[in-house]
Parts: structure tokens; C-alpha cells; sequence
């Protein structure tokens, strides 16, 4: 049983009504009349029964209740039959019309039975028909509450689009088209339909570019019934159904419609504004990155290219006043410094590089110690105030990576160890397989990284203090390793006991499983 | 100091870098020649006859690679190319074209002037004629087909022994992956590049002391295989 909070409808004979009894399973007009044939059967013989005992003169009076049932139950049809058959009955077998005043008494009768089944049913079919309608809206309410929830919930502008227009299809059960405004035209943004042609695009544009502050416009164009969704006083879009859709129903229907648009709109314009908000955001801190870099290339660029001038013009100008070992000191000067702006040269290009997304690595079966030569070739000059050791097995398995995305990586963080590790200490490199992993590992003897840098440290720009004169780079190599890692399908993680206690850098990558079977594959007789 | 006086053509559009070079090989006691483009390159090549060319990739009127392809057609001479780092392509199909070694932007003179030394020698020397070529502890008897290492002869497979014999016909040069794998797999092979580096590692298990950390068959990274030349021992 349903529970009519609207009308309600809690007493036994309204349920009574608004039950399909019988009608539920078939056709009504089918069981009806049979249906109240039997009542009227039912009737008949409770008048019998009566008459036994008591001879009434007017038994009409028994069937009222068959017909008032009938018309209650099954309509108006089925409770005609049964009101002349209670006639036919009642007059022909208990009241035979004699003289003029039995025949209008029973022409009377008859009346008042047609009476009683018309109004009767009449009466039902329309409370029926609240009832249905209570119901009606009740449902829409509920698929109203639901679609509000649901675009509550979708965040991206192009999902609640094609959300909006999918249950308005259902509703309106035609085709239906959504249109938001780019610039100064409207573009179709969910929905499509074969009829809605350029032309028709134009004429929403048309009625768009004319829409004044009046509310929701209702406007019928070849074929199309075009509507405005409003936020507040924005218009946000424009909605498009295909030729005799829904817009025209009930007033229920209307008002649903009414309602359903306003959250659309609503739902449409916090996409807007959450995408507008979003863009500036990223606007910002696009500048602000852009500004750090060019601070920092800026400054990194000329410290070492002063060292080199200033060598370099000492010896021009001055020259006949150094002896050899302060010619060499200058000379080395000039060198020194200039690899150190090769490699940060190096380093920003890269970074250019990660910005644009433009690593595409290009995967190899490779050897780690020829990367690893390859990057302590480049950095030899580097380590040499250094005590090198490196622990590299023989019988490595192969890794698939970029060679160069990996060297470069390699280097960043030999440069990185040589750069805060002081002269003469340990640098290590070491290299071992464990659970399905290769594990590189760098270890210096250094400056080491404090827990609340550890976060940071392979962030952009982020240094570490160095208490000597020896400048501290610009910052990107362990972003740059990072990505480049990352790109090769691995992952750098940072170890330190603490400030002053040196640091491991460790670079993880997946061995490949067909290492195995690669080497059995080679030809080689 | 060069008595024989070679000279060496210098080819770069840049007047810093002839500069430096100039002055540098001039200080070994090497004639200098200069280009600056690939046209006066090629004329100067023919009409001088210069013992080394020093050709840079990046030259504005040409292609560096057209004036290589067109010296080798009648040279023999060495020919070094100057490219820029992560050029690697670029490298690999000079090198295949006939260059004999590169040189990666920005390079220290000295191992630039130590290498040209190194070519010059070889070249003196005629490569092919040495039935013994012995570097460090290495020792490849191409007449008896042997290999001894500190002594010890060593077995290699067929396909193992052709590849250590190609690096030692271009001894301190470097042999690019798709030289060597056409030469001993054939035309159809030329993409396997990661079963010559299993056979390479193989073979280093074989001759080196540490296999990681390769004395005498070295890996030019993403170009080829160099096996070093006696002048180029660390400790030569």
C-alpha cells in the first residue's frame, strides 16, 4: 500500500478506490462486466433470501450496493450493466409494473441506479485520478532529488553536460541538445542529433545574442523548442528539444521541468566558475615558477661567468706579474669554472625539457655499467678531490631504460656528492638486485640532509646550506634526476642520519623479467 | 716536437673555436689549415692533401656529413668529426659514413691533441699490417687466430672472435652497433642492439678484469665499441 502524504488518503474507502482490484491483472472493461454481473448475482440471491421471510415490497433497494461497487471497481461501464440488470431483476421478478404508479416507481428506481453508477463512478475515476497524480509527482520529486545529487557530484563541466542532456531525453523523451556560449557563439556541448543543423544553430545564437534580463524564454523555431538556462541573473546556456517535446505538457510537468533546469544551470555555472578559478590559479603559479627560474638562472649563470672574467682579464692585463703557479691557479680558475656552467647550462635546458613533457624515453635493453662509466667518465674531474669507490658486480642483470635520461640522472647525483661532501672523503657507488629491484645507491660522507629538508629536497630551487665559499648549485639537479627516473619507470629516495652525517642517494628501478631469456636468445655459435 | 711536419685542415664556421685549435696543434709543431665552410673544405682537402681533417657537423652551407661522403670517395685520410652532446644520431651516421672518431662540444685540448696524436701514429704505422696487436695485457694474434689474456689463451666462439677482431682492425676507434652487427649477423640484424650487448658483456666476463668497469673493450654510450688503442691506456 502506498502512503499518500499529499492527499491524504488514509480512509478505507479511498483506498478501496484507488485500488485496482481484479483490474490489476486484465483489462478492467473485460473482468469488469462479468465482475458485476456477479455481484448482481450475489445480490439476487440475498434479495431472495429476504423475500423468503419478509416480502418486501420494494426489493431495487438490495442491488444499490452491487452497482455503487461496480462503479467504484471497475467504472462506469461495468456498473450501467450491472444497474439494469438490478433493474431488470428487481422489477421483473419481485415487482411486476401493474398500474402507472408502480411503473414510474420503478421508471423512478431506474433512475436513481443509472444516478447511483454514473455519479459513483465519476466520483471513483476521479479520486482515482489524484491519487495517480500524488503519485506522479511523487515520483518526480524523488528523480528530481536524485538528479541533483548526482550533478552535485560531477565536477567536470563535459560529464555534467552529457548528464543534463541524458535525463533530460528521458524526460522529454525527444532529442535534446545543449548549447554553451565560447566567446560570443554558442557551441553544441552535449548531445547530438542529425536534425539539429547549422541553421538551427544559428537561430539560438540569434535568440541568445537577444536575450534581455527576462526569465527562462520559451521559444518554438523550426522545429526546435529552445529554452535559457539562468543562474541568478547569468545566462549559461541554452537548451534545445527536438519538435512536440515535453515543454508543452502539464503544469506538473512544467514546473518539473522548471526545476530541473534551475539545477542545471546552477550545476553549469560552479563548473564555470571552478574551471575560471582553477585557470587562474595555475596562471599564478605558472608566473611565480617562471619568475624563480629566471632569478635563478640569472644568478647562477653569472657567478661562474665572473670567476672566468675576472681570471681571464687578470691575466690579460697583468701578466707579467704572475709566476707560474698563480698563472696555473687562474688557468684552473677559468676551467672549473666554466665546466660548472656547462653542467648548470645543462641542467636548465633539461628542466625546459620536463616543463614542456617533452621526455619521451626511449627504452633499451642496456648494460648499468656502461651508464655508470659513461656518467663517472663525466664527472671525473668532479670527483677527483674525492676518494672514489665503486661496488659494481659483474653479473648485473640488464635494465631497460633511456640511456641518457639514466647517465644524466647518474650524473646529477655525482655532481651533487662531490658538491657537498668535503675534499678527500668517501664517495661511494654501489649497485645490487634485491626483491626484483636494481638498487644504485650514492653515498657521501657530507654535509647530509636534516628530516624536515628530506621533503624538500627534490623540489625546485631548493638548496642546501653550505658553510663553505664553494657556491651551492641551482638547485634543479635532484628535481631533474627525479623526473628523469621517474620517466624510466623508476623512483630516488634520500637517506640521512642528519646534519653533518652524510647521505645516501638511492635510485630503484625494475629489472625486466626477459633478462633471463635474452641471454639464452643471443646467436652465438 | 713534429718533424715530419703534418698538417692538419681545421673545418668549423666558428672563428673561436679555429682559434684555440689552431693555437694548440701549432704549439705541437702541426701545420694548421682553416675552412669555414664545407665548399672550401673539399677544395682545400685535394689541393693541399692534409694528413688529419678536423670537420665540424653543424657547418652553415653544408651538411657535415655531404663533405665527409665526398672526401671518402678518394681519401683515406683521418677524418675526426665536432658535434654537440645528445647528437647521438647524428654521431652514429658520421661515423658510419667513414669518420674515424668525434669529439663532443665543449672538449679539453689536451685529450683532443692527445687522440689526433694517437690517429696520426696509426696511420704511420699502416693499420692492417700487424699480424700481433697487443694492448695492455691483452694479446690478439690475428695470423694464428689466438687469444691470450696476461698470458693465458682465452677460447672465444667464432661470432665472439669476429667482433674482438673488428675492434682490433680499428683499434682506438669506435666501431658503431650497426657496424658490428651487420659484420657478423648480417643485414637483417641491425636492430639487435640489445643481443650485441649481451654477447659484448660475454665477452668482457672473458677478458677484463673487472667486467664492470671494462680496461680494454669500452662502450661509447648510445653510438658503439671502442677496444683502446696502447697509446690510450690510462697509464700509457
Amino acid at each position: 500500500m502506498h502512503r499518500w502524504h499529499i492527499l491524504d488518503l488514509e480512509s478505507f474507502w479511498t483506498r478501496l478506490i484507488a485500488l485496482r482490484w481484479m483490474g490489476r491483472y486484465a483489462d478492467i472493461r473485460h473482468v469488469g462486466y462479468p465482475a458485476s454481473a456477479g455481484l448482481v448475482a450475489v445480490s439476487w440471491a440475498a434479495a431472495a433470501f429476504i423475500f423468503h421471510f419478509v416480502q418486501l415490497p420494494d426489493l431495487g433497494i438490495v442491488f444499490l450496493p452491487a452497482v455503487l461497487l461496480s462503479a467504484i471497481l471497475w467504472g462506469r461501464g461495468p456498473s450501467l450493466w450491472a444497474a439494469m440488470l438490478s433493474v431488470a431483476i428487481s422489477s421483473l421478478l419481485y415487482h411486476p409494473a401493474e398500474g402507472l404508479v408502480e411503473q414510474t416507481a420503478e421508471f423512478i428506481d431506474t433512475i436513481l441506479f443509472v444516478g447511483v453508477a454514473i455519479a459513483g463512478s465519476d466520483l471513483a475515476a476521479h479520486i482515482r485520478r489524484q491519487a495517480d497524480e500524488a503519485t506522479h509527482r511523487e515520483t518526480m520529486m524523488a528523480q528530481l532529488y536524485a538528479f541533483s545529487r548526482r550533478l552535485a557530484g560531477i565536477g567536470d563541466p563535459d560529464e555534467l553536460f552529457r548528464a543534463i542532456v541524458e535525463h533530460l531525453r528521458a524526460v522529454l523523451r525527444t532529442d535534446v541538445v545543449l548549447l554553451v556560449p565560447v566567446g560570443s557563439e554558442l557551441v553544441v556541448a552535449a548531445g547530438s542529433s542529425a536534425a539539429f543543423s547549422p541553421q538551427d544553430k544559428a537561430a539560438a545564437e540569434g535568440l541568445w545574442a537577444g536575450q534581455s534580463a527576462r526569465p527562462a524564454e520559451l521559444t518554438l523555431l523550426a522545429g526546435w523548442q529552445f529554452r535559457t538556462l539562468r543562474s541568478g541573473r547569468t545566462n549559461v546556456a541554452m537548451l534545445a528539444a527536438h519538435d512536440g517535446g515535453g515543454f508543452r505538457d502539464s503544469k506538473v510537468l512544467r514546473d518539473y521541468l522548471d526545476s530541473l533546469l534551475d539545477q542545471a544551470a546552477v550545476a553549469i555555472e560552479r563548473t564555470q566558475l571552478a574551471r575560471a578559478y582553477e585557470d587562474a590559479r595555475v596562471r599564478a603559479k605558472t608566473e611565480s615558477l617562471r619568475e624563480a627560474l629566471l632569478n635563478s638562472i640569472s644568478h647562477d649563470l653569472q657567478t661562474p661567468l665572473a670567476s672566468i672574467v675576472g681570471s681571464a682579464t687578470a691575466l690579460q692585463s697583468f701578466e707579467g706579474l704572475y709566476d707560474s703557479e698563480a698563472r696555473g691557479e687562474l688557468v684552473a680558475t677559468i676551467r672549473e669554472e666554466a665546466e660548472r656552467l656547462h653542467h648548470i647550462i645543462g641542467n636548465i635546458l633539461d628542466l625546459t625539457r620536463i616543463k614542456a613533457g617533452d621526455i619521451s624515453p626511449r627504452l633499451e635493453v642496456v648494460e648499468l655499467s656502461d651508464i655508470m662509466n659513461a656518467a663517472l667518465r663525466r664527472t671525473r674531474r668532479s670527483l677527483a678531490d674525492h676518494q672514489l669507490a665503486v661496488l659494481i658486480p659483474a653479473d648485473l642483470p640488464m635494465l631497460r631504460l633511456d640511456l641518457f635520461l639514466m647517465e644524466h640522472a647518474l650524473v646529477n647525483l655525482l655532481e651533487n656528492a662531490s658538491k657537498y661532501a668535503p675534499k678527500g672523503t668517501r664517495i661511494e657507488v654501489a649497485a645490487r638486485v634485491e626483491d626484483g629491484n636494481m638498487l644504485i645507491d650514492v653515498t657521501d660522507s657530507g654535509v647530509g640532509i636534516s628530516s624536515m629538508d628530506m621533503e624538500r629536497i627534490f623540489d625546485r630551487f631548493v638548496r642546501a646550506a653550505t658553510t663553505d665559499a664553494r657556491p651551492a648549485g641551482s638547485g634543479l639537479g635532484l628535481t631533474i634526476c627525479r623526473a628523469f627516473v621517474e620517466a624510466n619507470g623508476g623512483h630516488v629516495e634520500a637517506y640521512s642520519l642528519g646534519p653533518g652525517k652524510g647521505a645516501t642517494f638511492r635510485i630503484r628501478l625494475p629489472v625486466p623479467e626477459a633478462s633471463a631469456s635474452l641471454d639464452t636468445a643471443v646467436h652465438d655459435e | 716536437m713534429n718533424e715530419r711536419h703534418e698538417t692538419i685542415l681545421v673545418v668549423d664556421d666558428e672563428p673561436q673555436i679555429r682559434r684555440f685549435l689552431r693555437t694548440s696543434l701549432a704549439a705541437h709543431g702541426y701545420g694548421v689549415l682553416e675552412a669555414s665552410n664545407g665548399a672550401d673544405a673539399l677544395r682545400l682537402a685535394s689541393s693541399e692533401r692534409p694528413d688529419l681533417m678536423v670537420l665540424d657537423l653543424g657547418l652553415p652551407d653544408s651538411d657535415g656529413l655531404d663533405v665527409l661522403k665526398g672526401l671518402r670517395e678518394w681519401s683515406h685520410m683521418p677524418i675526426f668529426i665536432l658535434s654537440v652532446r645528445q647528437a647521438e644520431a647524428e654521431k652514429v651516421k658520421a661515423l658510419e659514413a667513414g669518420a674515424d672518431d668525434y669529439v663532443t662540444k665543449p672538449f679539453g685540448t689536451a685529450e683532443f691533441v692527445a687522440r689526433v696524436k694517437s690517429a696520426l701514429r696509426r696511420r704511420v704505422q699502416g693499420a692492417p699490417g700487424e699480424p700481433v696487436f697487443v694492448v695492455g695485457g691483452l694479446q690478439f694474434d690475428l695470423a694464428r687466430r689466438v687469444v691470450t689474456i696476461d698470458g693465458a689463451e682465452i677460447h672465444l666462439s667464432p661470432k665472439q672472435y669476429r667482433l674482438l677482431q673488428m675492434l682490433v682492425q680499428n683499434a682506438g676507434k669506435v666501431v658503431t652497433h650497426e657496424q658490428l652487427l651487420r659484420e657478423i649477423w648480417g643485414a637483417d640484424h641491425t636492430e639487435d642492439v640489445q643481443y650485441l650487448r649481451v654477447f659484448v658483456r660475454k665477452i668482457r666476463n672473458k677478458i677484463e678484469a673487472d667486467p664492470a668497469r671494462p680496461r680494454y673493450l669500452l662502450t661509447e654510450l648510445g653510438v658503439g665499441y671502442r677496444l683502446r688503442a696502447p697509446d690510450q691506456l690510462p697509464d700509457a
